[in-house]
């Protein structure tokens, strides 16, 4: 049961997504958050949605998870569609009952709106979380982030505290599975009563996992210090990252969408084909 | 006393996806109602998936649970009452311990039966008895305890509810040979003066040697033997021949038969070899 929840899914693979750097792909989601706000015409959209169709071949994921991705955020994109349906005024009035008017020009606004932010969605988690492992993105953002060492902050702390953090997820969901288990041998019931009472009935598993957690922790920070790990000065990687042609590739296409979707806004600029 | 019957049980892991994994095969067995019953097994065998079974932590894919002849699955609602009937200590049971003080974590169980408070009361100090927890204890954290004795607590936790049959997974796991003794001492007495059934979880064939009336071996999520403890042990060859074994002792008089020596064959606890040892030499002091 708290075993089916899924975090930052990670699907192993050789796809050329795969393997490009972490860095790039940094990158590359950023670039392509920008080309989706872009994008404003008929035909931007059209190309935003075929690059994540592209996206989605390339990758070689299996297209269920990835469509399941979009399950969590439903609210977000049926609320938008429904305040561009009945908020958006235009010329061409198709209901008109009491204070309700829809008109032509925000069905189609909803219907942009929704296919920008599934295609936000589908896209990053295409480039970033299905593609990427964790320690393969902690090691991206450490060695983004480099630079801001000259002004003195902790930038391979953090990003050890967030591959630890990551790590031991999966550690955590199996310990909360057990300890709820044995508590439910004691006659715990998680399930019925009130919010109030289901809330009391966490107490004898969050207090034991909290115990837990920070045992582990404790243990975790001496086995560190047996292996003589002194934070990120004159430390070397056993996995040291370097960009190929691939990734500038990758770089390229992007950026030239990117820019193909200014030039379309402003010689294109239509809403309907 | 309670009877528990499994018939035609299997479990799958993750059923309809890539991941499948079958844990139990068709399953069928009954535990013999007031005794010590030893469930022994190599790793992934299906042991802590049967006795998750058991007290309705899993519900099986196929089959049913008998308990006292009724499925225990016939009303799922109530499956916390039977958790109640048959009670089950997990494997390293000291990290479930929560409450200030020792006396309210046993009176956990108890009190989730929504029983009164005396007879909650009398149940802590008499599971507390089995499990060897002095009153000097009840009102500390059990977070001060040490690890034998914060497992001793988490047992007690269980026997207070007073179930017709206890389970208990790997009840000695990672103790020094007198913390092992202490607990599965303290179980057996608990069985004897109450006649609950126990089924304990082990991978010490000593420990089962000189706890167990009878021993169910699984293997391949399947039930592999059934029988006494004597009449299991008798027979290893089967058992090593599926990653287990007997106790050393088993092996050192079976060694000293090969040697010519005059001694019985089939010899498990320490205190039956003595015994032995001593009659085989006053026999060979009474031939010269």
């Amino acid at each position: 049961m708290i075993r089916d929840i899924t975090l930052g899914q990670f699907f192993p693979g050789n796809s050329v997504i795969h393997r490009l750097d972490p860095r790039m792909k940094i990158i590359l989601t950023v670039v392509f958050i920008v080309f989706i706000f872009l994008a404003e015409s008929a035909v931007s959209y059209a190309l935003m949605f075929l690059a994540v169709v592209l996206l989605l071949i390339i990758s070689k994921l299996p297209l269920k998870p990835v469509l399941r991705g979009i399950k969590p955020i439903m609210f977000i994109i049926v609320f938008t569609a429904v305040i561009n349906i009945f908020w958006t005024k235009g010329d061409h009035l198709l209901v008109e009952w009491k204070f309700i008017h829809i008109y032509a020009e925000g069905l189609l606004f909803a219907f942009y709106m929704v296919l920008r932010i599934v295609c936000l969605i589908t896209g990053t988690s295409i480039l970033l979380t299905y593609t990427t492992s964790p320690i393969n993105l902690t090691d991206g953002i450490e060695q983004l982030l480099a630079p801001l060492k000259k002004i003195k902050l902790p930038v391979h702390e953090f990003s050890m505290m967030m591959s630890i953090a990551l790590r031991f997820i999966p550690t955590l969901i199996e310990e909360t599975d057990k300890i709820m288990n044995a508590q439910k041998a004691r006659g715990a019931d998680f399930t019925s009563g009130s919010l109030l009472r289901r809330a009391k009935a966490l107490i004898p598993v969050l207090i034991p996992l909290f115990v837990s957690s920070i045992r582990r922790a404790d243990d975790l920070a001496t086995a560190m210090e047996c292996r003589c790990y002194r934070g990120g000065s004159g430390r070397t990687r056993m996995k040291s990252l370097k960009y190929k042609a691939l990734d500038f590739i990758f770089l390229f296409i992007t950026v030239l969408m990117c820019a193909g979707v200014v030039l379309i806004n402003i010689y294109l600029p239509v809403l309907v084909v | 006393m309670a009877e528990l019957t499994l018939k035609d049980v299997s479990y799958i892991y993750s059923a309809g996806t890539p991941f499948e994994k079958k844990a139990l095969d068709n399953v069928n067995i009954s535990f013999k109602s007031g005794v010590i019953t030893g469930l022994i097994g190599h790793t992934g065998s299906g042991k802590s998936t049967l006795v998750q079974l058991l007290n309705g932590l899993l519900e099986p894919t196929e089959g049913t649970i008998l308990l006292d002849g009724e499925d225990i699955w016939k009303n799922p609602k109530d499956i916390t009452s039977v958790r109640f009937k048959v009670g089950l200590v997990m494997q390293y049971p000291e990290y479930q311990l929560f409450e200030e003080t020792v006396r309210k974590d046993i009176a956990y169980g108890p009190t989730n039966m929504k029983l009164e408070k005396e007879e909650i009361e009398k149940r802590v100090s008499e599971a507390a008895f089995f499990c060897g927890i002095t009153d000097e204890y009840f009102d500390k954290s059990p977070f001060d305890l040490s690890g034998g004795q914060k497992r001793r607590v988490a047992i007690a936790g269980v026997m207070a509810m007073k179930p017709g049959i206890l389970i208990l997974d790997e009840p000695a796991a990672g103790l020094d040979p007198i913390g092992r003794e202490e607990i599965l001492g303290g179980i057996r007495t608990f069985q004897r003066q109450t006649g609950t059934t126990v089924i304990i979880v082990s991978h010490s064939m000593e420990d089962m040697a000189v706890y167990c009336d009878e021993i169910v071996v699984m293997n391949k999520a399947s039930v592999y033997m059934q029988g006494k403890t004597s009449d299991i042990f008798a027979q290893s060859d089967k058992l090593i021949e599926v990653g287990l074994d007997v106790p050393q002792i088993t092996h050192l008089f079976k060694k000293m038969r090969s040697m010519g020596l005059n001694v019985p064959e089939n010899v498990f606890t320490v205190d039956s070899a003595i015994k032995a040892t001593l009659l085989a030499l006053e026999k060979r002091g009474g031939a010269r």
